[in-house]
């Protein structure tokens, strides 16, 4: 009862509602706007309303039936106020009427009101008829059912405790008692007007809205009240006190007469057969062994558990790191009862013991001497020594490092030994003495039979390789920059730059029939030739002395010519005139046909050396820092390689054609890969001074670089066919033998065609051939 | 030092011993041992070389029986030997230009020279004749047939051909008999077979030929090029045209040298570090030795079977020729520090061999003392290209300083021993 009393109490707050309402109803002298208000809480409460509305009709029956009986009389007031609900009421369903008439939106509520309004109606016509007999009954009824506590729903709509999605459908949201569609408010609040609502309605925040009915109802203040005063846990009743003073039923003191007298059964002294059979049944079972006795639970380990077995182990490797903390020193001489005399303090030490700041003393304590343990004092810094050692533990990161330990050999580059890489040339063989002055460059005949050197003193000289033998010499009067041998093995041709001047030369030597096709190659575009207009150059045939030499074409060019490149086919020739200022620094003469023609329209900076590109129409041309490669039936730059040196001296193409080695003054060697990028792929700088010369093998995977430091270095360099394998560099071997004349050493180095040989020609007038 | 015990024996009947082992100090060397003989045979000889195992003895006895690998527990078996003497420079022959090629039999020496020629020269190192008419460097000649006074010779020379020369000793004439056409590069080396009837020609245009060496009257027809100008080809002719009876083509390389092994087989050497054995009967490739150098010259010796090799490795290597399988080294003679252009076995003896090398130096090698030269023979200035014996105890050695050495050697005691 007591725990239904909030509940009760909430009844009866609605109750005193219902009452209000019903006092409404019987309209004692209340104001319209009272009545307004109740026509309101009306509608909020709707349900109750009915119930209460219910509740009447079903008094009304059980009055009709009941009031035989009661043969209660109620005083004439009564009926008047009786008379004046009636009328009340009726006034009230004219408003209503002209509520509905007024507000067509709301229909249902009008159709509500008037089923109220039926109701009541109908109320007050069973009422008229008791009215003359019954009156005071009535009344009385009335107020019995105010204390009513049954929970009914609001039967307005009969469609019951349903979800009402359920009418989502249909125009209407259920049946009234008559069966009659309860229709929907036509016009849906959508979103937007529920947010205008909410803005702009400053009842907004009361308004709710009855699924049932499908109404909004707004709380009046009172009922605003009392759901702030249930969401409190407050009693609903504002006159409710909850605190009343209890009223004790039995007392706390013991009184001289129990409460009952009954005297004490005889079992509860005398020892229960039954019980004592049930024992000993047990017992019986217990020692057959039928029933195991509750295992005792073994205390000897102590009941705690361990707080951690279950925990994870991700959590404990966390903890893997643990460091212990490092341990205190054990105890020495110092911290003795009875030290040796020397740990003991003399007066200077101890007074600059005391002087010193204490993170400053060597000792935290002052070494003491005691006759005898038992005068030992308790020691006074306990506490405040193992503060420290807190603070120490604490305060004092410990980290366990990690070593990276790195072995010195990891970090040499795995390359294979130099002689897993033979043949490569290791040993001079054979020098080729006869020049006079420094040989600026040399060449190997495409067979291999024959080498060719220029040189200063004014001479080219070709020599017999196998014997060192010089088989002809050529005066052509001018120092020798560049000479270069025609790859084309049908013909013998050398192409000799003196000066100004590229000589074409034929040094008669080899096969009989590969002279005269030489000859007949030099001779036979004289017809062929065509007289151009004034070109860059002038083709002057030879006569006389010089074509008894051999030298059969002069080209005449406009500057000093520093290089001469033959193209593998050996029919055209590039010719390097190295300036700054003008764009004619390159020029490509064909042979057969005697042209020459200037390829490029810019000066892109002081070219160095050209090179052919062994397969392709590919032109090399480096000038000072950058290799540029042209294609040469496109007419346009293909490629740009960034040497990352200061100045290029020489280049070469390997045979592939892929890759390129340029020396530089700055005693580099760059290896680019051409597939790979426009970055050398190595830089070797094994030279102590400027790089002169540079070469790959044409068949063996070598390559060699001349410098003037006297030294001939030979790298081992295979190329892989698969693109993803990066070429194998390994510095096999240092040749030494030239000798350093004026500041001069190797001038120019080059591979025999077939075997691994190398040549090279010094400052020092020599040619050396290393195998 | 231990003592060892040693047995002394000897194939030559002149110094037998009897056949008792002696007590020797393990530290004896050569001059010991010949200390000990001398008391054996109660009179001075001091020119025994001891040989154990086949090998000759250069060290201490204990220190060679450890190299070896031979027990000094069993009783020694130690060959002794005449010593060779070492070769006793005889004349200098001066040339014009460097000496490519030299080959000498009984009485006359044939040398070919740089300054295009070829000469002749008696034994006693007079000039007898200069065989002109190579219009470039002769690179080899070689002595065909002597018939009475008649003698048959072949130059090779750098412009592409070969010669067949016809010399009268007596008229002292010579006449070029065949200009052999054929190769299109410079003619390194030629050689005759044993029946002098046919010879062998290698050149750098990396094929043999084989010629045939019966000079004959009439020319051999050979299909010219149209567009060659004809009169400058009647200046060239010189003696009648011979073409090639075969062409062996297999190398990749230049070839530098070939041999005739027997009147069926020809053996080459090439740049393209290969030997290889040739059947003449069908024309084809029976065996390759496979080299890691460029090969520059081979010798074979009917004596031993081997064919020495000399390469720009600096070593001198013996091969089998009769080996199928592949390549074999029996031995590798090592002490050249230059190029070995030339190698040559001795005539006579089984495992004498000289050989000359681009570092100036002629050297006298033994099989039986592998390790180091019998001989160096310090005579030439400049590079050596050539070497030859004569059976009569002549040694010949010409090189880029100009000069033919001659050389006598003792000429083979064990086998005039034996």
């Amino acid at each position: 009862m007591a725990a239904c009393s909030s509940n009760s109490n909430m009844r009866r707050e609605e109750q005193t509602e219902e009452k209000k309402k019903a006092r409404e109803k019987s309209a004692k002298k209340r104001s319209k706007e009272e009545g307004d208000e109740g026509d309101e809480g009306e509608e909020i409460f709707s349900f109750k309303d009915k119930a209460a509305v219910d509740e009447e009709e079903d008094d009304d029956l059980s009055d009709s039936e009941d009031s035989v009986y009661s043969g209660l009389e109620d005083s004439g007031s009564d009926s008047d106020d009786e008379d004046d609900d009636d009328k009340d009421d009726n006034e009230e369903e004219e408003e209503e009427e002209d509520g509905s008439g007024n507000e067509d939106e709301e229909e249902d509520l009008k159709t509500e009101t008037q089923q109220t309004g039926q109701t009541e109606q109908k109320k007050t016509t069973t009422m008229k008829k008791k009215k003359e007999g019954k009156e005071v009954t009535e009344e009385e009824k009335v107020n019995e059912y105010e204390h009513d506590s049954s929970d009914e729903e609001d039967i307005r709509n009969t469609v019951g405790n349903i979800p009402m999605e359920w009418y989502k459908d249909f125009p209407h949201i259920g049946y009234n008692l008559d069966g009659k569609k309860i229709y929907k408010p036509i016009r849906n609040k959508d979103e937007l007007d529920e947010f205008l609502d909410k803005m702009e309605n400053p009842e907004y925040w009361k308004t709710i809205h009855d699924k049932q009915t499908g109404r909004d109802i707004v709380l009046s203040d009172e009922q605003v009240d009392l759901v702030n005063r249930l969401q409190r846990g407050q009693f609903g009743d504002v006159n409710f006190n909850e605190y009343e003073p209890t009223v004790e039923f039995f007392t706390s003191d013991v009184m001289i007469h129990p409460v009952t007298n009954r005297p004490a059964d005889k079992r509860s002294f005398i020892p229960s057969l039954i019980e004592k059979e049930k024992v000993s049944k047990m017992v019986h079972a217990i020692k057959m062994g039928w029933i195991k006795p509750r295992r005792v639970e073994d205390d000897s380990k102590g009941r705690y558990y361990d707080l951690w077995t279950g925990e994870d182990s991700s959590l404990v490797a966390k903890h893997k790191m643990h460091l212990p903390a490092p341990k205190i020193p054990l105890p020495s001489h110092q911290e003795s009862y009875n030290p040796p005399p020397e740990y003991l303090f003399t007066d200077e030490e101890r007074a600059l013991w005391d002087q010193q700041d204490p993170s400053d003393r060597k000792l935290p304590f002052v070494p003491r001497k005691f006759s005898s343990l038992r005068q030992v004092p308790a020691f006074p810094r306990f506490i405040h020594e193992r503060f420290e050692r807190c603070l120490d533990l604490y305060l004092c990161p410990r980290q366990r490092k990690m070593r990276v330990n790195v072995n010195p050999e990891d970090l040499i580059p795995k390359l294979p030994k130099p002689k897993d890489l033979q043949p490569f040339p290791t040993t001079q063989s054979l020098v080729y003495r006869g020049h006079t002055g420094l040989i600026r460059s040399i060449s190997v005949s495409p067979s291999g039979q024959w080498l060719a050197s220029g040189s200063d003193d004014g001479s080219v000289r070709i020599w017999e390789v196998c014997s060192s033998r010089c088989m002809k010499t050529v005066q052509v009067g001018g120092a020798v920059k560049s000479i270069s041998w025609n790859p084309n093995p049908a013909v013998c041709l050398l192409a000799v730059a003196v000066e100004s001047v590229v000589l074409i030369l034929s040094p008669s030597l080899g096969d009989k029939q590969v002279i005269s096709a030489t000859e007949r190659l030099l001779s036979g575009q004289q017809e062929a030739e065509t007289t151009e207009g004034e070109g860059p150059v002038s083709w002057i045939e030879t006569e006389g002395e010089e074509l008894n030499q051999g030298i059969h074409l002069k080209i005449q060019h406009a500057k000093a010519v520093q290089q001469v490149a033959w193209h593998a086919k050996g029919d055209y020739l590039a010719s390097v005139m190295p300036d700054h200022s003008s764009h004619l620094q390159v020029l490509i003469h064909q042979l057969s046909r005697r042209r020459s023609q200037n390829p490029f329209r810019k000066n892109k900076g002081l070219v160095q050396c050209v090179s052919f590109h062994p397969i392709r129409p590919y032109f090399f041309v480096a000038t000072q820092r950058c290799i540029r490669i042209y294609n040469l039936v496109k007419q346009e730059m293909t490629k740009k390689l960034q040497a990352n040196s200061k100045w290029i001296s020489s280049m070469d193409v390997h045979s592939s054609g892929d890759h390129v080695i340029c020396g530089s003054y700055d005693c580099r060697l760059g290896w680019f890969d051409l597939d790979l990028s426009t970055k050398p792929y190595k830089m070797l700088r094994h030279h102590k001074k400027a790089v002169r010369g540079v070469a790959y093998h044409r068949s063996y995977p070598l390559f060699a670089s001349a410098s003037d430091d006297g030294s001939v270095i030979i790298c081992h360099g295979t190329v892989y066919n698969d693109l993803l394998q990066n070429p194998l560099i390994v510095p096999v071997k240092v040749l030494k033998g030239h000798e350093i004349t004026h500041d001069l050493g190797v001038l120019d180095v080059t591979f025999h065609p077939t075997q691994p040989w190398v040549f090279s020609s010094g400052a020092d007038a020599t040619v050396r051939l290393f195998t | 030092m231990s003592q060892l015990q040693a047995r002394f024996f000897t194939e030559n009947k002149r110094y037998i011993v009897d056949d008792v082992p002696f007590s020797i100090p393990g530290g004896s060397e050569v001059q010991d041992l010949t200390n000990c003989l001398n008391k054996l045979f109660f009179f001075k000889i001091d020119f025994f070389d001891f040989l154990v195992r086949g090998q000759f003895l250069r060290t201490a006895l204990s220190t060679h029986m450890e190299t070896e690998g031979i027990s000094t527990e069993e009783v020694v078996e130690i060959e002794y030997v005449e010593r060779i003497t070492a070769p006793e420079p005889e004349e200098c022959m001066m040339h014009d230009d460097w000496i490519s090629a030299v080959h000498a039999d009984a009485e006359w020496i044939l040398t070919g020279s740089y300054d295009k020629t070829a000469r002749i020269w008696s034994v006693e190192g007079k000039p007898v004749m200069t065989v002109a008419g190579h219009t470039e460097v002769v690179k080899d000649v070689t002595w065909v047939k002597r018939d009475g006074l008649t003698s048959l010779l072949l130059t090779a020379s750098l412009d592409q051909t070969v010669l067949l020369w016809e010399w009268n000793s007596e008229r002292n004439k010579v006449k070029a008999r065949h200009c052999c056409r054929g190769h299109t590069g410079s003619v390194d080396t030629v050689s005759t077979d044993p029946t002098g009837t046919k010879f062998c020609s290698g050149s750098w245009d990396k094929m043999l030929k084989i010629w045939s060496a019966v000079p004959t009257d009439e020319a051999d027809e050979v299909e010219e090029p149209g567009d060659r100008p004809r009169k400058k080809q009647k200046t060239q002719q010189l003696g009648l045209t011979r073409t090639p009876l075969m062409t062996l083509s297999g190398h990749n390389e230049a070839v530098s040298s070939v041999l005739w092994c027997d009147s069926e087989e020809v053996c080459s050497a090439s740049w393209d570090h290969t030997i290889r054995v040739w059947d003449i009967e069908t024309g084809v490739m029976k065996t390759t030795l496979t080299g890691s150098k460029v090969f520059n010259c081979i010798s074979y010796s009917p004596l031993c079977r081997r064919l020495a090799s000399g390469s720009t490795d600096r070593h001198i290597r013996l091969w089998d020729p009769r080996t199928k399988d592949g390549s074999l080294v029996l031995l590798s003679l090592t002490s050249h520090t230059g190029w070995v252009t030339a190698v040559k076995w001795a005539p006579l003896h089984e495992h004498q061999l000289v050989s000359g090398s681009l570092d100036n130096l002629v050297k006298l090698w033994d099989t039986r003392s592998c390790k180091a030269p019998l001989y160096d023979v310090a005579a030439h200035e400049d590079k050596v290209f050539c070497v030859d014996w004569t059976e009569n105890g002549l040694m010949l050695s010409g090189g880029a300083d100009n000069k033919l050495y001659t050389y006598r050697y003792s000429a083979c005691q064990t086998d005039a021993g034996a």
